[in-house]
C-alpha cells in the first residue's frame, strides 16, 4: 500500500505551554478514508494545521506525498487541499472566481481547470448558481462550493475539517452523501475530522480517537466495535455510579471496557446477562432506571476511551 | 496530479482577486480620496485667498495638492490594511497560505494592487486641482522624481499598514491606530506649509519623517522646481543631490518596512 501522509511522534506545543498534540503516529494509505475523531478541543485540527503547514510542529516529522511539511512546505502544500472547518471564501466573488483561483494557485492549467470546474458544480449541485456572488450562497450550498474548490486540483490528499458542522440535519446528510459519491468515483485519500462519530462510521476506513492531544485507538470502525461485543447494557445509577461500577467489576459483570458518563453506566454484556448485572447493582444498595440494551456505536468506543472505566473505578 | 505554478504566474492570480475585491468594495477606492480632494479643492484655495499664500513662486494649491498626496496615500493603504485583516477574520486568506506559494507572494500580490489603487487616486487628486487652477510645473524629469517618490512612499506605507494587520488581531484596535500612522505625521511634514515655519524642535522632527522627505520630492517633481522644500531639510546647495538624498531615505524606510511586514506577515500566518 503507498502511503500518502506519514505522521511520527508529531508534537504541537503552543506558547504558554498548552500541549495539543502530544506525539502521534499514523499513516494513511492512498485511496483510504481516514477519521480523527474526537471532541473540541482534543488536538484534531492543530493536526490538520500541522498537515497543511499553517502550524509549526514543536517536533517530531508529517510527510505529504513524501514531502515534508517542514523542510519541503511547497510540495506538501501542492499534494492537498482542505475543507476547513469555517466558511474561508471570498464572498464578494462568484463561485466561478472561487474555484478558478484555487485552480490558478495550484497549477491547474486554464483548459483543464475549466473542465473541472464544469464537471464538479455539476457533480455537487451548484451548477445553477455557481457565477453567483458567494455572499448570496446558503451554508450548505457554500459548504459544497468548498468541497468543489479543494477538489479542482484533482490532490493526493483532501483534508476535511469538520466539514459538517454548524449544518442543519439536512444539508449535513446530503453532504455525507456527497462525500461517500467522491470516495467511490474518485479513489481520494480523504483525512476526515470530526465530533459526530456517526459520519466516521459512515465515512472511514479507518478511524484514529484522539483525546487530549494523543491517540487513544486506531482501527477500522469494525474492529474498533468488535472490542464492545453485540450487546451493551446502559442504565441510570441512582446513587454513586462509581460504587456502583467497583460492585459489577467485583462480581465478574462489568471489565475495564465499562464506562461512566455522568450517572449513566454502561456495561458491554461479555457472556453475562442484563439480570447479572441488576443484581450486582442490587447488592451494593443502589438502585438502577432507565435500563436498556443496545448494538454498541462508535460513540461508545470513544466514550469508553475517555470515560472513568471499570479500570480506574476498581 | 496538480503541477508547481511559476512565481510570476501566482503573483498575477494573487494581485487578479485582490483587485477583483477591491472593485467589488468601491468605497474603498473613492474614501480616502475625499479629504484629500476637500484639502486641494477648497481648503487651499480658501487660505490662499485669505493669507495670501506662500509669498514665493509656488503656487500655493498646488503646494497643497501635491502634499494631500501625504494623505490620501496613508489613508488608502491603511484601508488596505484593513482588508488583510477582514480577509483573515472572515476571507479566503486561509485557502491562500494553503496554496502551494511562498507566502510573501501574498504581500507582495496585495502591494501591486494597492500600488495602482493609490495611482489612480493620486492622477485624480493631482487633475481635481489642475482643473481647480492650481499651477503645476511639469517636465519629464520632474514627473520622474514625482513618480518614484510616490511610488517608494506607497510600498513604505503598504509596509506599515501590512506588519499593523499582521500583528493587530481585532479590526477596532487597527482602525483606532489609523489616526496615528496615516493622519498624525501629515500635520507635522509640511503639507499645508513649508517645515520651516514651525518651531525648531518641530522642524527636526519633521526631518526625521520619510512623508517629509517624500512631499518634498513629490513638490520638487511638480512644483518647485527649486528645490525649497529640499533645502529646508538639507540645507545643501546641490539640489539634485538633496533630491537622491531624500529618495534614498524613503527607499530606506520602503526595503525596512516591507521587509518588516513579509516577515510579520510569515510569522502570523503559522502559529
Amino acid at each position: 500500500m503507498t502511503t500518502a501522509v506519514s505522521v511520527r511522534q508529531l508534537k504541537k506545543t503552543y506558547p504558554g505551554g498548552v500541549e495539543a498534540v502530544k506525539g502521534i503516529d499514523f499513516d494513511v494509505y492512498a485511496g483510504e478514508v481516514f477519521g480523527l475523531l474526537g471532541p473540541n478541543g482534543a488536538g484534531k485540527s492543530t493536526t490538520i494545521g500541522m498537515l497543511t503547514t499553517t502550524v509549526l510542529p514543536t517536533s517530531g516529522t508529517a510527510s505529504l506525498g513524501g514531502y515534508d511539511v517542514v523542510s519541503r512546505p511547497l510540495q506538501a502544500r501542492s499534494m492537498s487541499s482542505v475543507v476547513f472547518q469555517e466558511a474561508v471564501v471570498d464572498k464578494g466573488l462568484t463561485g466561478r472566481a472561487n474555484l478558478q483561483l484555487h485552480a490558478d494557485l495550484w497549477g491547474v492549467r486554464r483548459e483543464h481547470a475549466d473542465q473541472r470546474v464544469e464537471e464538479l458544480s455539476a457533480l455537487l449541485g451548484i451548477d445553477e448558481i455557481i457565477d453567483r456572488s458567494v455572499g448570496g450562497y446558503s451554508g450548505g450550498q457554500r459548504r459544497r462550493l468548498e468541497i468543489a474548490r479543494a477538489l479542482v486540483s484533482n490532490p493526493l490528499v483532501l483534508f476535511l475539517d469538520e466539514p459538517t458542522v454548524g449544518l442543519d440535519p439536512r444539508i449535513r446528510q446530503e453532504l455525507l452523501d456527497v462525500i461517500a459519491l467522491l470516495r467511490r468515483r474518485d479513489d481520494m485519500t480523504i483525512v476526515l475530522t470530526t465530533h459526530y462519530l456517526d459520519e466516521a462510521q459512515r465515512l472511514c476506513d479507518r478511524v484514529a480517537i484522539v483525546h487530549e492531544g494523543e491517540i487513544v485507538a486506531l482501527d477500522t470502525p469494525t474492529k474498533l466495535l468488535a472490542r464492545l461485543g453485540d450487546q451493551l447494557l446502559q442504565l441510570r445509577v441512582e446513587g454513586d455510579v462509581t460504587v456502583a461500577l467497583a460492585a459489577l467489576g467485583a462480581h465478574g459483570v462489568a471489565a475495564a471496557d465499562a464506562y461512566v458518563i455522568g450517572a449513566t453506566l454502561t456495561v458491554p454484556l461479555h457472556d453475562v446477562s442484563v439480570g447479572d448485572a441488576l443484581r450486582a447493582i442490587d447488592q451494593a444498595g443502589l438502585s438502577a432506571s432507565d435500563i436498556s440494551t443496545r448494538q454498541p456505536t462508535l460513540d461508545d468506543v470513544y466514550l469508553r476511551l475517555t470515560g472513568a472505566s471499570a479500570a480506574q473505578a476498581a | 496530479m496538480p503541477q508547481r505554478t511559476s512565481l510570476v504566474r501566482s503573483l498575477r492570480t494573487l494581485a487578479a482577486r485582490r483587485a477583483a475585491l477591491t472593485a467589488h468594495n468601491p468605497r474603498q477606492i473613492a474614501v480616502p480620496m475625499l479629504t484629500p480632494i476637500l484639502f486641494a479643492l477648497v481648503i487651499a484655495p480658501a487660505l490662499k485667498d485669505a493669507l495670501g499664500g506662500l509669498h514665493s513662486s509656488i503656487d500655493y494649491t498646488a503646494f497643497v495638492a501635491v502634499g494631500t498626496v501625504g494623505l490620501l496615500v496613508p489613508l488608502a493603504t491603511t484601508f488596505a490594511g484593513l482588508s488583510v485583516i477582514v480577509d483573515r477574520d472572515s476571507g479566503a486568506q486561509r485557502e491562500l497560505l494553503a496554496a502551494p506559494v511562498p507566502r510573501p507572494l501574498l504581500v507582495a500580490g496585495n502591494l501591486l494592487v494597492v500600488l495602482g489603487l493609490c495611482a489612480l487616486q493620486i492622477v485624480v487628486v493631482i487633475a481635481a486641482a489642475a482643473l481647480r487652477g492650481a499651477d503645476f510645473h511639469i517636465r519629464a524629469s520632474g514627473v520622474a522624481w514625482f513618480v518614484l517618490a510616490a511610488l517608494l512612499f506607497v510600498i513604505l506605507m503598504y509596509g506599515i499598514a501590512e506588519t499593523l494587520a499582521a500583528r493587530i488581531h481585532q479590526q477596532e484596535e487597527y482602525i483606532g491606530a489609523t489616526p496615528v500612522i496615516a493622519i498624525l505625521p501629515w500635520f507635522f511634514a509640511g503639507a499645508l506649509f513649508p517645515i520651516s515655519a514651525l518651531p525648531g524642535a518641530l522642524t527636526a522632527f519633521a526631518k526625521v519623517l520619510p512623508l517629509t522627505h517624500a512631499m518634498a520630492l513629490m513638490r520638487y517633481g511638480l512644483v518647485d522646481p527649486k528645490g525649497t522644500g529640499l533645502h529646508d531639510i538639507w540645507g545643501m546647495s546641490n539640489t539634485t543631490a538633496e533630491a537622491w538624498l531624500s529618495l534614498a531615505v524613503v527607499a530606506l524606510f520602503a526595503a525596512a518596512f516591507s521587509a518588516l511586514s513579509v516577515r510579520a506577515f510569515s510569522r502570523a500566518a503559522v502559529s
